[in-house]
């Protein structure tokens, strides 16, 4: 008790020094308090912003590999490179299946997709097609590579889940009318979604039946449930182009495999989206997959990229903030570690003195410990006090800054190459809802970060501050261990 | 042999060297002393015969590096010198080694809280002290540098006294007092070895403090 006696005495009587040590430790505090506060906030919103996100995974073909080893000038070799392509194995839907029985995948979906001619209906003369599956590409056939150079009237893409109809969720289509619970039936029965331009087209209204037929001649009937259509957006300027269009039909996955498995002069292919627990995961999942028989021309690839391109600007604050805490801490350690080694040994006498009187060491060093331990907790408090009453201003202001540079930047661009600009800050303080409006991924940036100050902040500033003054102490505690009482008070005399 | 009960410290072929001495060269070599209660001893010699030495080793503030140091029949050695200087023996230094922030009172009652005695009332107990020293009680809340060099002195050994040791060790105790102070200082260390029984030690120069000694050890320059 007497040492805690002597301390608060200590304190008093050391006023200027113990007020510097003060004003310091707050203004670490402070700072400190600014940057915890941005940061734990960032990472909230980072969280809160890419949990609106499936981490996605999907199989995409590997042509970097495939063509990194071929002499392009060898005119003579480009015909074993068209080999090489033609003979990747595909994947089915039963390896999709056994890929998706993964530690590290938490579910998946896909799409199945078939190539037909219409039957009593005509194609959308309008529509740049590209509906022939002659294209070595990422999805895998249930029938081997396409090597048909056929080119037919539709693309009938069968989802296998609700989750799968990403065209739906992100925003590229849109149902314009559909009947009583279609979206029950869309996954039970050959029922489709049409483009609204091919139903008028056609003149097709719902529950009409549309018959297609493959190229042996056999009828595959299918029952209109709605008619979507795409987003004006989507469907002009260049990302529209080869996007799917008028003569895209929407079905489930079930009719189509049935389809193909009935009928062997069917192609099928299938395009499967895994979702997985960690992004980090993704070199470990393409290891397994190709041990479950993925050909090495594949390669596995991530949405992560897109899924925090709305967060550059609060990434960037958030660096900032954490760069900015990890220099106050430093620059302000070691200050404290000065002003408290030079107050030592301005104390020399006194520890001394105490020593002599049969003071332990132990004793002397908490004496010490605990006086820059109040002034600490004082500081830390008033510190905490005024950084929560600046985080918000601070860190709008951060922000603000961040996104001027990035608009300029993205302005810049635009200058430059006359397209858009980059993905510019939306409106609101919340993550993006409506995905794609515009055709392609839409992020959505924040334009305000809100930086609060709320009790894991103050208590990790406690930690912060307490293992601050500890280190800062430890000059003291190093000198109370090596003075000797009898060469300090010779010195003295 | 009769065992002499009022031994109560046994110096037995101390020797101290210093931690940087080269081989062979000691601070202080193969002295045996002993002193006992009720008595004053005084240590003299020339400098560099290593009085500071002995004191310091009697007094806990180092251990010997050969040699015995016995207290109360327990080996210095195997005792924790911090309880030993709060408990057992006061220590009087020549430069006072008060602290100069402090009263005179504040003084007195941090060596109290030092030694974690249980003193009803702290500062009855400073005041009777600082009495016994001949302190005036309006001294007890001055700022010891605002008292001249005796009074400081006084307050030193009140401060020494205030966990009633049973060993006063004084180093050169009047060395800056003028005589009439010295003559003052030496009757309260009489006082307390004849009248309250204590052993005081003191490492002097002075032949005043020598004569008034009970016994007189001289310290010679180690060979």
């Amino acid at each position: 008790m007497f040492i805690l006696k002597n301390a608060l005495i200590s304190i008093a009587r050391n006023k200027g020094r113990n007020i510097l040590i003060g004003i310091i430790i707050l203004v670490i505090a402070c700072a400190s308090t600014i940057a915890l506060a941005i940061n734990n906030t960032a990472s909230d919103l980072i969280d809160s912003y890419q949990s609106t996100y499936d981490k996605e995974l999907t199989i995409t073909f590997n042509r970097e590999n495939m063509i990194k080893d071929f002499d392009f000038s060898n005119r003579e070799k480009m015909e074993d490179m068209k080999n090489k392509f033609d003979n990747v194995s595909s994947y089915t839907i039963s390896d999709v299946e056994k890929f998706g029985n993964s530690d590290y995948i938490e579910s998946y979906y896909y799409t199945y997709n078939v190539s037909l001619n219409g039957n009593n209906i005509d194609k959308a003369e309008s529509e740049v097609s590209n509906n022939s599956f002659n294209m070595p590409g990422p999805p895998g056939s249930d029938k081997g590579m396409r090597s048909s150079k056929t080119s037919y009237d539709f693309t009938l893409n069968g989802y296998s889940s609700l989750d799968a109809m990403s065209e739906f969720i992100e925003g590229t289509y849109k149902m314009v009318e559909i009947t009583d619970g279609a979206w029950d039936k869309a996954f039970d029965g050959n029922y489709i979604f049409i483009n609204e331009e091919l139903a008028s087209y056609n003149n097709i209204k719902i529950n009409d039946t549309v018959k297609f037929e493959d190229e042996s001649g056999n009828i595959y009937k299918f029952t209109v449930i709605g008619i979507y259509k795409e987003n004006e957006s989507n469907s002009s300027g260049p990302s529209g182009l080869f996007a799917n269009s008028a003569n895209t039909i929407i079905t489930n996955a079930d009719a189509l495999i049935a389809i193909t498995k009935a009928h062997s002069s069917v192609n099928g292919f299938v395009d499967p989206t895994f979702i997985i627990n960690d992004y980090a995961d993704k070199d470990k999942i393409q290891a397994e997959f190709y041990d479950k028989g993925l050909d090495e021309s594949y390669a596995v690839e991530t949405n992560e990229e897109v899924a925090t391109a709305g967060l550059s600007s609060i990434k960037n604050v958030q660096s900032f903030a954490t760069t900015f805490l990890i220099i106050t801490l430093v620059i302000g350690g070691v200050v404290l570690f000065v002003i408290n080694a030079i107050n030592i040994r301005e104390r020399k006498y006194e520890i001394g003195v105490l020593r002599t009187i049969g003071i332990s060491k132990s004793k002397l060093t908490i004496q010490f410990v605990s006086e820059l331990l109040i002034v600490g907790f004082v500081a830390l408090l008033a510190g905490a006090g005024i950084g929560a009453a600046m985080s918000k201003d601070v860190s709008n202001s951060l922000l603000a800054s961040e996104i001027n540079s990035t608009k300029e930047s993205s302005e810049q661009i635009k200058g430059n190459f006359g397209g858009p600009g980059g993905f510019g800050p939306m409106e609101g303080n919340s993550p993006a809802k409506d995905f794609a409006e515009k055709g392609r991924p839409k992020v959505e940036a924040y334009e305000s970060i809100d930086a609060v100050v709320n009790i894991g902040v103050l208590l990790e500033l406690l930690g912060i501050g307490l293992t601050l003054i500890l280190i800062s102490s430890l000059a003291s505690m190093i000198s109370i261990q090596r003075f000797t009482p009898l060469a300090i008070l010779k010195e003295r005399s | 042999m009769k065992k002499n009960n009022k031994i109560l410290l046994s110096i037995k072929n101390a020797s101290y060297q210093y931690n940087d001495a080269e081989e062979g060269e000691y601070a202080l070599k193969n002295v045996s002393f002993d002193f006992e209660k009720g008595k004053i001893y005084a240590i003299r010699g020339r400098s560099g015969t290593g009085k500071t030495t002995l004191l310091s080793l009697i007094s806990g503030l180092e251990r010997c590096t050969e040699g015995d140091i016995i207290f109360d029949g327990k080996n210095l050695k195997d005792v924790n010198l911090d309880y030993y200087r709060s408990h057992d023996i006061g220590i009087v230094f020549q430069s006072y080694n008060l602290l100069p922030f402090m009263t005179a009172s504040e003084n007195i009652i941090l060596s109290m809280d030092a030694s974690g005695l249980k003193v009803p009332n702290k500062r009855t107990t400073t005041l009777e002290l600082m009495k016994s020293v001949g302190l005036k009680e309006s001294y007890a809340n001055r700022k010891v540098l605002r008292l001249s060099g005796g009074e400081q002195q006084r307050v030193a050994i009140a401060r020494s006294l205030s966990y009633d040791p049973k060993m006063i060790v004084a180093d050169e105790p009047t060395g800056n007092l003028d005589k009439q102070t010295e003559e003052e200082i030496l009757d309260i260390f009489k006082n307390l070895a004849h009248k309250e029984g204590k052993c005081v030690i003191i490492v002097t120069h002075s032949a005043n403090v020598c004569d008034q000694a009970d016994i007189v050890y001289n310290l010679k320059k180690v060979a």
